[in-house]
């Protein structure tokens, strides 16, 4: 059973991109959309997510190469496919995993003289990988520096983090007038394991010197933090990773702090715009931190035999592992969490005539069938933030299905389409929304691919 | 209820188009074994550079010099496993109005000599005096500099005009590597 447990735990890590959800952001018929905007209008009287199948969310992605690219089962040398990855991409080309499951969710509504207020709440599990490609060290794997006098290798191509955290969460949205909704929520995150290695600048040259052969200049400011995983390091330690997880999952982990703020706004009673701010937080590595720095500058010139003095001169590779040591330091870290914003403007048509209600969904409002929007997702990164740009087109085929079609370019695609449906039969709410579909002729070749589906219980307001 | 069957249906069919129609190339991630890195780095190996007037001291010649510096890089774990070839470059530039001869020792951690070479540097007569010499260590050779944990440098000056605290000129000395790496 802890097999299977582990097992899952780890397809979880790895079968899961950017964290862009821009077929959920603002799908209100799917309580879910909350998380990624807590003032989104989002309407019932209460409901609950089936554990564990109410959000199952993942995305992977990678500019600059595929999967394809690199495994491909095609005769060719694997050493070949890799040298033409690292030389078509760029420093600026990345791999990201990210993965999602909602252990339990639920919400109720607050019914109000002036409007209603929601609360939501609930715990998810959250894995998130970010590598930069680190394409000069990959240069000087595959080559060395011999074919390279006077380039300078950038080590700060170096970025990579990894985290598992489980984040507990309650959110709060309210209805202030007809026009406007606010919403905020609060998170508790818990660090299962972190590792990150984002903060590296250094270079190494090698230039014809008159002096010596070459001059060889090495400067690193090298650094990796980690907190969670320090212990498996130890050959003592028998690992028992279920439990381990579980414990830090349920707040035993390193502790962060996050807020999420968003709200829907109606200027006119078609036009819609919203904008949210989603993982405004930090974690504190305190416990089980440890740190590997690779620090210092050295200039190598060589063995230099001291004749004059006759005393035994240095050993030069000894004098560069002193001047550059491969340091563990055990001191507390903060990380920030990759912040989201999202922001949307929709134009609703189509507009549905009273008698067609089906008393179950009965809304006051006026109803539109159609809607087009616009939405703009910008994410922190190490480096410079990720953004994607989406159109889309909503449709509310019957009652009870709701699909939403978009189109979206980032740095990964200028072709992505998505589409998300979201049924309800009677109370059960089912949804499934995947993007890059064109890229589902072969998967393998996608740059990236992300997938959303999960089970709700909803009941909506009967009368009013 | 006639909707919602045909909504089941609308839906089972979207997702059997999606599933039906993707597919994937196949992939082999076990090629992850077949990597094989071949860099090759340069770096310096030795340098040093005499002036004529340090080879007097109060009028006296000193006729040899001889330092034994530690070369610890070649017997590194690292590279010891993954070093296929070094090519050692050396290059004398005598400006110094007497002739030389430097000798090379390579030793093991037990002072065994594994290695040796040695130049002959001619005297300087105003035209330019570079001696120069590639070694390539390979197999069993490559062996041997594995071995290697110091360097022992002996300078003889021959006999020629005498030098004085204020001849011109220096003895030079410069040295690099290349050492090729297969990384498995």
């Amino acid at each position: 059973m802890r097999k299977i447990i582990l097992i899952f735990v780890l397809f979880l890590t790895i079968g899961c991109i950017s964290q862009n959800k821009q077929i959920l952001y603002n799908f209100t018929s799917v309580p879910q959309s909350l998380l990624t905007n807590p003032g989104s209008d989002v309407k019932y009287n209460w409901y609950f997510g089936i554990p564990l199948l109410s959000g199952i969310s993942t995305n992977v992605g990678s500019s600059g190469f595929s999967a394809y690219d690199l495994f491909a089962d095609n005769g060719v040398d694997f050493n070949v496919k890799l040298r033409n990855v690292v030389f078509s991409t760029t420093r600026k080309d990345r791999v990201v995993l990210n993965e999602q499951i909602e252990l339990f969710s639920g919400g109720f509504k607050i019914a109000g003289d002036q409007g209603d207020s929601y609360v939501s709440f609930g715990m998810y599990q959250e894995f998130d990988f970010m590598s930069y490609v680190p394409k000069d060290i990959a240069v000087l794997a595959l080559d060395g520096n011999r074919d390279y006098l006077g380039k300078v290798f950038n080590l700060g191509d170096l970025s990579v983090k990894a985290e598992m955290l489980s984040v507990f969460h309650i959110g709060f949205h309210k209805k202030i007038n007809e026009k406007l909704i606010l919403g905020a929520r609060g998170k508790i995150y818990s660090s299962i394991y972190n590792a990150n290695s984002t903060n590296n600048s250094g270079y190494i040259y090698t230039i014809p010197s008159t002096q010596g052969v070459y001059e060889q200049m090495i400067y690193s400011d090298l650094q990796l933090n980690t907190s969670g995983t320090a212990k498996y390091d130890d050959e003592d330690y028998e690992p028992n990773a279920v439990k381990d997880i579980t414990k830090r999952a349920f707040l035993g982990g390193n502790l962060g702090l996050g807020f999420d703020a968003g709200l829907t706004y109606y200027p006119k009673k078609h036009i819609q715009i919203t904008a949210s701010v989603i993982d405004l937080g930090f974690i504190k590595h305190a416990k089980e931190v440890e740190s590997l720095t690779f620090k210092g500058t050295y200039k190598y010139e060589g063995v230099i035999p001291k004749f004059s003095s006759g005393g035994s001169a240095e050993d030069g590779y000894q004098e560069f592992k002193d001047a550059i040591p491969l340091d563990t330091l055990y001191a507390d870290y903060t990380t920030w969490r990759p912040t989201k914003f999202n922001t949307s403007i929709q134009f609703s048509f189509d507009e549905e005539r009273p008698e067609d209600c089906n008393c179950l969904n009965y809304d006051p409002e006026t109803i539109y069938k159609s809607a087009v929007g616009a939405q703009l997702f910008v994410m922190s990164t190490p480096r410079t933030p990720l953004v994607a740009f989406t159109t889309y087109y909503r449709r509310k085929i019957f009652n009870s299905l709701q699909m939403k079609a978009t189109y979206t370019i980032d740095s990964y695609s200028y072709k992505n389409i998505g589409v998300g449906l979201s049924s309800m039969f009677g109370p059960v709410n089912f949804y499934v929304l995947a993007d890059n579909l064109l890229e589902y002729k072969d998967v393998t070749k996608a740059n990236s691919l992300s997938f959303q589906l999960g089970l709700n219980v909803i009941f909506k307001n009967s009368k009013k | 209820m006639m909707k919602l069957r045909a909504i089941h249906r609308i839906l089972s069919i979207l997702i059997l188009i999606l599933f039906s129609s993707s597919c994937a190339s196949d992939l082999d991630y076990n090629q992850v074994n077949d990597i094989k890195l071949e860099p090759v780095f340069i770096s310096n190996l030795a340098y040093f550079n005499i002036p004529a007037n340090e080879f007097v001291t109060g009028g006296i010649e000193h006729t040899v010099f001889m330092d034994t510096p530690a070369v610890d890089v070649f017997n590194d774990k690292f590279f010891k496993d993954n070093l296929s070839r070094v090519d050692l470059f050396f290059e004398v530039n005598n400006t110094i109005n007497r002739s030389y001869r430097i000798d090379l020792v390579f030793l093991d951690r037990n002072n065994q000599p594994v290695h040796s070479t040695n130049f002959i540097v001619p005297a300087y007569t105003g035209a330019e005096n570079i001696v120069t010499k590639t070694e390539i260590f390979q197999n069993a050779t490559l062996d041997l500099l594995k071995r290697t944990t110091k360097i022992t440098f002996t300078l003889t000056m021959f006999a020629g005009p005498p030098l004085s605290e204020n001849s011109i000129g220096s003895l030079k000395l410069r040295s690099g590597v290349t050492a090729y790496f297969i990384i498995e």
